[in-house]
């Protein structure tokens, strides 16, 4: 056990290097002079100087790579180009916790809904409700979001013609909000878990242990709540990783077109202004998010299944 | 496309196999159109009215009359927010798409494929080397270094090359992304063909590395690699409709389904088939690719095409 946590230790740092490395790179590689837009055409070669050594762009590249590295390390994400002397976390810092809570509520909604849907679909094992729902959770799974999305707006619109009840097509501000925008983040994740679960409780229920447990008579329900149930759930912890790298990329297109005042939205923002710091923070804090996710599940892993702690 | 790489005997069975699938030859066929109407489309299209009445339909031009008009005999699929014809640009953007993936999976099978058979079969330093290469690009989630790579080369791909600059840098940002998860799978492939007895064989008798790999390795993972190929278009034309939907793939006045579907968003209410034209065909392109992907594959498993 304690070679494993040494192992993940380990990797995450490799992890870690690797996408501070490149996203500098990247941006060290940018084409263009970032202090001569700043100076926006003014012949000043004394204050150029100046700036291109405030900004530690004078430096050899694996210098400006550590002190690169070292602000980081002190929560400092370096000034915005667009906007100079504003650190670029005051300009991201408004869209965390929008991002979060959008990101957190279509996980949550995720299981929710996709891990009864899965075992579900397992229990009617090849009946026409298990083909039905699992073509619908394979169209969820493969619908990319910007399809998606239209399709919900139609029927929202209908709705709102209708005199009925409707949600708001965009913005941000009312929980009403959230429906939406979190229903499309987690539609993917959705079909996603649902096939993983049905796969999952399938498996179980060939095993032994349940049909001993049913040879000694024990009730159907308790068979499936506590023998496959709670060993078909933990193949669900490893998917987490990968479903919060979902909802990153997913994040990106939903905040857009719902324009939510979210990373994503920041980010691409950024990307028509030109301003590669905002660009290259909000890579590596969406990064972050999923590193941080992948090392939980490892750990939750590690506790949940007793196999692996003894090596 | 992939006949030539595969041994003669066994062709008309996996093709046969695969045609008997059903759904896995209408999404083949749905492809072979797709290109074809891609290619020759604008220009029949066009060709159907009078010369002086053509460049109505060339999918640039601006046609006041017709501005967010809806089907009708001049534009078949209506004309958008600009008056530009709406079949034209749908065409446009299709072979935009089959264009991006041409090149990704291009780069894919020949960089991926050849670091991942380089890796896979002399092992050691390269192996190493190859592999942490492939672990850093990993590192990464999802879209999020192809984000960052065509923001930042964006505006000079464009400023150097125009179009093409920018449709060849979402191209190589697509790739960045995937080349590692084909390289590692071919790893695996070359790792296992190594200590097979008709490659030690070939060995033992002095074979150079240069001629088991062509001659061995190769023709028995070049199935896997046309399959994995194929499985992963879907997601490249997804991620390349993504990109030009957030500002970073095609540009206007060039036409990609993802910007087609961004523009005609805001106007979902009033104009939805500005909208509909688009969605549904990205649907269909993706899901014809994965279902080519899922048939080749049950082809290649069961019962192996070699």
């Amino acid at each position: 056990m304690v070679r494993l946590i040494y192992q993940r230790a380990f990797s995450l740092v490799f992890v870690l290097f690797s996408i501070t490395f490149l996203t500098f790179l990247v941006s060290y590689l940018a084409p263009g002079d970032p202090i001569l837009n700043m100076m926006g055409g003014r012949q000043d070669p004394v204050r150029y100087q100046f700036l291109r050594h405030v900004y530690g762009l004078d430096l050899p590249w694996y210098q400006q790579y550590f002190t690169y590295v070292g602000n980081l390390l002190r929560g400092n994400l370096g000034y915005s180009f667009k906007y100079p002397e504003r650190p670029v976390w005051e300009l991201i810092a408004g869209g965390v916790p929008v991002s979060l809570q959008i990101g957190l509520a279509a996980l949550i909604l995720s299981v929710v809904v996709g891990v009864p849907v899965g075992v579900f679909a397992a229990l009617q094992q090849n009946n026409w409700r298990d083909t039905a729902i699992m073509a619908l959770m394979l169209a969820l799974y493969s619908l990319p979001s910007f399809v998606l999305i239209p399709l919900l707006w139609v029927g929202d619109l209908a709705l709102y013609h209708a005199k009925l009840p409707s949600l708001p097509v965009a913005g941000w501000g009312r929980p009403e909000n959230l429906v939406l925008p979190v229903a499309v983040l987690a539609a993917a994740n959705v079909g996603y878990i649902a096939r993983l679960m049905r796969g999952s409780v399938l498996e179980m229920l060939r095993q032994d242990f349940v049909r001993t447990a049913r040879a000694k008579g024990v009730p159907e329900r308790w068979v499936i709540f506590r023998h496959v149930l709670s060993n078909a759930l933990l193949p669900l912890l490893t998917v987490l990783g990968p479903a919060t790298a979902f909802l990153v990329t997913g994040a990106f297109v939903v905040e857009n077109l719902f324009a939510i005042p979210g990373v994503g939205f920041l980010a691409v923002q950024a990307v028509g202004q030109r301003d590669y710091p905002v660009i290259q923070a909000t890579t590596i804090l969406l990064a972050l998010a999923v590193v941080t996710m992948n090392l939980l599940t490892d750990l939750a892993y590690i506790v949940v299944d007793p196999r692996l702690r003894t090596d | 496309m992939a006949e030539s790489a595969l041994a003669l005997p066994v062709r008309r069975t996996w093709w046969s196999r695969l045609w008997r699938n059903r759904v896995a030859s209408t999404g083949g066929l749905f492809i072979i159109a797709a290109i074809a109407i891609s290619l020759v489309g604008p220009a029949l299209y066009a060709g159907l009215l009078a010369p002086e009445q053509r460049q109505l339909r060339d999918g640039i031009y601006q046609d006041y009359n017709a501005i967010n008009d809806g089907p009708s005999a001049l534009h078949w699929f209506g004309a958008d927010y600009l008056g530009r014809d709406v079949f034209t640009r749908l065409l446009t953007a299709i072979r935009v798409s089959l264009t991006v993936a041409l090149v990704v999976e291009t780069i894919n099978i020949g960089l991926g494929g050849g670091l991942g058979i380089i890796a896979g079969y002399f092992g050691g330093a390269a192996d190493m080397l190859i592999s942490r290469l492939a672990d850093m690009l990993f590192a990464f989630p999802g879209l999020l270094l192809a984000i960052l790579v065509s923001a930042v080369f964006g505006e000079t791909a464009r400023n150097l090359y125009g179009g093409v600059g920018r449709l060849l840098l979402v191209s190589s940002a697509l790739s960045l992304v995937s080349w590692p998860l084909m390289a590692r799978f071919m790893r695996g492939q070359a790792l296992a063909l190594k200590s097979r007895d008709f490659v030690v064989a070939s060995q033992s008798l002095g074979a150079s590395n240069l001629w088991i790999i062509v001659r061995h390795v190769l023709p028995n993972v070049a199935w896997l690699i046309i399959v994995a190929a194929t499985l992963d278009v879907a997601s490249v034309i997804v991620n390349e409709a993504t990109l030009s939907l957030l500002g970073l793939g095609i540009e206007e006045p060039g036409a990609s389904l993802g910007l087609m579907i961004f523009k005609a968003a805001s106007r979902l209410e009033r104009y939805p088939l500005q909208l509909f034209f688009p969605a549904a065909t990205i649907t269909l392109l993706v899901l014809a690719f994965s279902f080519l992907g899922d048939g080749l594959r049950d082809v290649l498993e069961g019962g192996s095409g070699r």
